[in-house]
């Protein structure tokens, strides 16, 4: 079975509501995450903000997506220059 | 009359020592006594497996626990043999399987590794001991990198001595911010626990900016003057070479930490549909490196 079946699979039966990259190994070599879960959180201008190796707990992960969806906004409602 | 019975008494005994001494059970030698320790070592986790009862558990448990010490004192019992060198080896590589080693001056994990940086800094064995400090944080694992990598002569030691306090200071750096990042009070004072509180109060006042660069210089230095040494095969790394191991640290430090551009990634969704990281610019982007069997 192809990999992207295998993941569409888990993601249904798990619900899992994101996109996923399937990765047969390329992004994997690339990034080299220490282990899994790897969090990273990238802001509205493509910049790597918070990186979490480990799960950082839900709490902190909405706080983080908090303060960067604000800048963000902050940032859209500037004129554009 | 009573006196004359006790030296007789002694005589004796002195002469029932002689015949032991040289009789069939020669005490073993110092290489005898350190393959008994590995031995065990190798056997304890098995035996501790297959033990029934909470007494023998406990039991091995202290076996196992007074390993180190076991092999320091043997180190100590003889230090001009070859046998030395190894079984400090064994003792720091016991001691330092955790992300808390044990400390303070006492631990045997401490003293063998002052004894290997006082005597044995020149020996050919000590790249791989070098890996087993990289993720042990304390003042004493530091200064010991330093002086193997300076005094060191053999290149494949001196190139895992480079690596390695490069990872040491990476992984030291990564934890500060964790801690620094994350409001966990238990955390802090295990680490205060462990480490020193002033110590760790020390590390956190250090300049941020400057050990990066070293950390850098290091993995650099690393990956241009040793690519071809061999990485010992350890319970935390399969190998390779100190030069692609470098490298990905740096490519992490250039491109993946906190601060950068996130480089870009393309491919295809469960659905098969391709798609790039970069189509989500102007959005914030929760990233996840996830994996199931």
């Amino acid at each position: 079975m192809d990999d992207a079946k295998k993941v569409k699979e888990v993601m249904v039966k798990e619900k899992l509501p994101w996109r996923t990259f399937v990765d047969s190994g390329p992004i994997a070599e690339k990034w080299k995450p220490a282990g899994t879960p790897t969090f990273y959180v990238i802001d509205h201008k493509g910049v790597i903000r918070y990186k979490w190796p480990g799960a950082p707990g839900a709490g902190a992960i909405d706080t983080a997506l908090e303060k960067l969806i604000e800048e963000a906004e902050k940032d859209a409602k500037k004129p554009p220059e | 009359m009573r006196c004359i019975t006790r030296k007789i008494l002694v005589l004796l005994l002195g002469v029932a020592v002689v015949v032991a001494g040289s009789g069939q059970d020669k005490p073993p030698t110092p290489q005898q006594q350190y393959q008994a320790l590995l031995k065990e070592r190798d056997d304890l986790p098995d035996e501790l497996a297959k033990a029934k009862t909470d007494e023998e558990r406990k039991k091995l448990l202290s076996r196992l626990g007074k390993l180190p010490l076991r092999f320091l004192e043997l180190a100590e019992q003889h230090p001009k043999d070859p046998v030395a060198v190894d079984a400090l080896i064994q003792t720091v590589a016991l001691v330092n399987g955790t992300a808390f080693p044990a400390g303070g001056k006492d631990s045997p994990g401490r003293k063998a590794l002052a004894i290997l940086q006082r005597d044995h800094i020149k020996s050919d064995k000590l790249g791989l001991t070098c890996q087993w400090v990289v993720f042990g944080f304390h003042k004493s694992h530091e200064t010991f990198l330093r002086a193997v990598l300076e005094k060191n002569p053999h290149p494949e030691v001196q190139g895992l001595a480079c690596l390695s306090l490069a990872q040491f200071l990476n992984d030291r750096l990564n934890r500060l911010d964790v801690l620094k990042a994350q409001d966990k009070p238990d955390l802090e004072e295990r680490y205060h626990r462990v480490f020193g509180k002033d110590f760790v109060e020390e590390l956190q006042r250090q300049d941020r900016v400057a050990v990066a660069k070293e950390i850098e210089t290091l993995f650099d230095r690393a990956a241009e003057k040793y690519p071809d040494v061999k990485i010992p095969v350890t319970y935390f790394g399969s190998g390779g070479t100190v030069g692609e191991k470098a490298k990905t640290e740096l490519f992490q430090i250039r491109h993946l930490a906190v601060g950068k551009v996130a480089p870009d990634i393309e491919g295809e969704d469960q659905d098969g549909k391709k798609f790039k990281l970069s189509d989500y610019r102007g959005k914030v982007v929760l990233l996840d490196f996830w994996y199931r069997l």
